[in-house]
């Protein structure tokens, strides 16, 4: 068979992506590493990072409202999924709808939103931050969820475990989320990556997590800021790469005894 | 048997209860949700709505729309549609032709590369801005290290703090998200129609003109308008990078909410911009949508 283009040219394109992407954080690494004063290189700018006292305390506001997201994702998202599955089908169309919405609205338009339409003791609580996470990330979570549940016998499990005597609740807690145990995960750590590095509506209503603090205080120290650009990319890559790769590694792994069945 | 006679009963002990409890009842699971979503999303949304067309005075008006269609903010909206315009453009040929050849890859390395898109993609904000600043800057590597070898970009007009700099800066996570929403449309070419277009004698052009680029175009359009809208709406990469050198809709809304701007017409102006947003934002998903099933048919 002819090949529609040659493998020269194939691997000139690979090697171009490969200089576009690597050579950018190679590149920022190296600057990062800088000293100040231009000579020489040092891990100076990374100490720095750990030197600002309020870095832990931005570090702990941000793991706060992801959990606090994935919290609020598991009770409002993951039940809502499930019965549009199980009961209320008619309504499931409607809720694929809404669900995409937050996709279409900018968030830059939501916070602007938000900031008018909030009441005074919500905007008060640093906590509102959560909920907004919960919105903006609906789509993907909303999906992933969607995406998991349509791949179980969901109708014989939920017959069984009625035929047994469960309640809804207890058919969801025991029989359904165990089965979508991996969709639910992919979920809750969508739902954690985005409130981790969200930026624009925190920093529009005037609240400081890691993101934003990150912003502040490299306005004084370039250097130190580009340092601490590569820890939050770098760090934040590294769990995406582990998530992924267990994902891949699960998939694999349940895959196997299928294949040795045939 | 004594289970269903069981639930038989529990069923009529609902019916029993009335046709409205049961209905709330039953919508239980979705109250959180509604509630949260209603709360936090459609009610702020309906309040830009409705804000925009309200004057200063407390009455309805289309002042703040009025002011929209000045010089300056005509001049912000543009600004936005050619940046997504250009960026979607570009890194959604470059995108689709690495998807081409990870397609064609062995499976090792698609998934390697697949891996990595979806890393790439996520990356985004202030930090890729600044690593952009570190690798392209008037003193990053990558130019230092182009002025060694003779090619002076800045000496040329090139600065990362403009336009085609934030072009670059969102190819990085742009070519990532078009290599993961196209690759599944290059899973349904089948490799029979390639050997039937031959055996009929096509030539390598002819296979691409009338077999290959109908059949993706769809798909093609379909993601090449996500990257429109994830450029369109974009605000903290290019906040941190350009600040006021490019004049955008996002970074015009956020410096009014900043100032807290609130005189006269322009009490609402950030409300109307937002509805704007929002209105082009929902036309390109529209298309979105059109090229998705446009594309389900193929």
């Amino acid at each position: 068979m002819k090949r529609l283009f040659s493998s020269g040219f194939k691997y000139l394109v690979l090697a171009i992506a490969l200089i576009f992407f690597v050579l950018p954080v190679v590149s920022a690494l190296e600057f990062s590493l800088r000293k100040t004063g231009g000579h020489g290189h040092a891990l100076t700018n990374y100490s720095w990072i750990f030197q600002q006292e309020d870095f832990s305390l931005n570090l702990m506001i941000s793991l706060k409202l992801a959990a606090l997201t994935a919290a609020i994702t598991l009770l409002t998202v993951v039940p809502a999924v499930a019965y549009l599955h199980i009961e209320g089908q008619r309504y499931k169309r409607l809720f694929e709808f809404l669900a995409i919405l937050p996709l279409v609205v900018p968030v830059v338009s939501l916070a602007i939103g938000a900031q008018k339409a909030m009441p005074e003791f919500i905007q008060n609580s640093q906590y509102e931050l959560a909920f907004f996470y919960v919105v903006i990330s609906i789509p993907y979570t909303f999906q992933s969820l969607n995406v998991g549940l349509s791949s179980i016998p969901l109708k014989t499990l939920v017959e069984a475990s009625r035929s047994l005597g469960a309640s809804f609740r207890k058919t969801i807690t025991m029989v359904i989320l165990p089965a979508i145990r991996s969709a639910v995960n992919a979920a809750l750590f969508l739902a954690i990556t985005l409130s981790f590095g969200e930026f624009t509506l925190t920093s529009l209503l005037h609240w400081e997590t890691f993101p934003v603090w990150i912003t502040r205080v490299s306005q004084g120290n370039i250097l130190g800021s580009i340092a601490l650009s590569m820890f939050s990319l770098i760090g934040a890559w590294l769990l995406l790469i582990i998530v992924q790769s267990a994902q891949t590694f699960k998939s694999r792994s349940k895959s196997q005894p299928k294949e040795a069945a045939v | 048997m004594t289970i269903h006679l069981e639930n038989a009963i529990n069923r009529t002990a609902t019916r029993k209860g009335g046709s409205a409890v049961r209905t709330l009842k039953g919508f239980a699971p979705l109250l959180p949700f509604t509630m949260v979503f209603s709360f936090f999303f459609v009610w702020p949304i309906f309040q830009i709505f409705k804000n925009s067309i309200t004057g200063a005075d407390g009455k309805y008006g289309l002042g703040a729309y009025r002011l929209l269609f000045t010089k300056a903010y005509l001049h912000a909206f543009q600004g936005s549609l050619r940046l997504s315009f250009f960026s979607a453009i570009t890194a959604g040929l470059i995108g689709a032709l690495i998807a081409f050849y990870v397609h064609r890859s062995s499976s090792s390395m698609r998934s390697i590369i697949s891996m990595a898109s979806g890393v790439l993609a996520n990356a985004g904000g202030v930090p890729l801005a600044f690593m952009f600043i570190a690798a392209f800057g008037a003193q990053g590597g990558i130019i230092l290290l182009l002025k060694k070898i003779g090619i002076d970009l800045y000496g040329h007009g090139f600065t990362i703090f403009s336009f085609s700099g934030l072009v670059i800066v969102y190819s990085f996570f742009q070519i990532p998200l078009m290599i993961l929403v196209f690759t599944p449309a290059l899973d349904g070419v089948r490799k029979e129609w390639n050997e039937a277009s031959e055996s009929l004698g096509a030539t390598k052009t002819q296979y691409l003109r009338w077999v290959l680029i109908p059949v993706l175009f769809p798909a093609y359009l379909a993601s090449t308008l996500l990257l429109f809208s994830s450029a369109f709406s974009a605000f903290a990469t290019a906040r941190a990078l350009i600040g006021g050198n490019v004049s955008l809709v996002p970074l015009v809304i956020g410096s009014l909410i900043d100032g807290n701007i609130a005189v006269g017409a322009e009490a609402n102006l950030g409300d109307a911009l937002a509805v704007g947003m929002v209105v082009i934002s929902a036309i390109v998903m529209v298309f979105y949508g059109l090229s998705l099933r446009w594309a389900r048919k193929r």
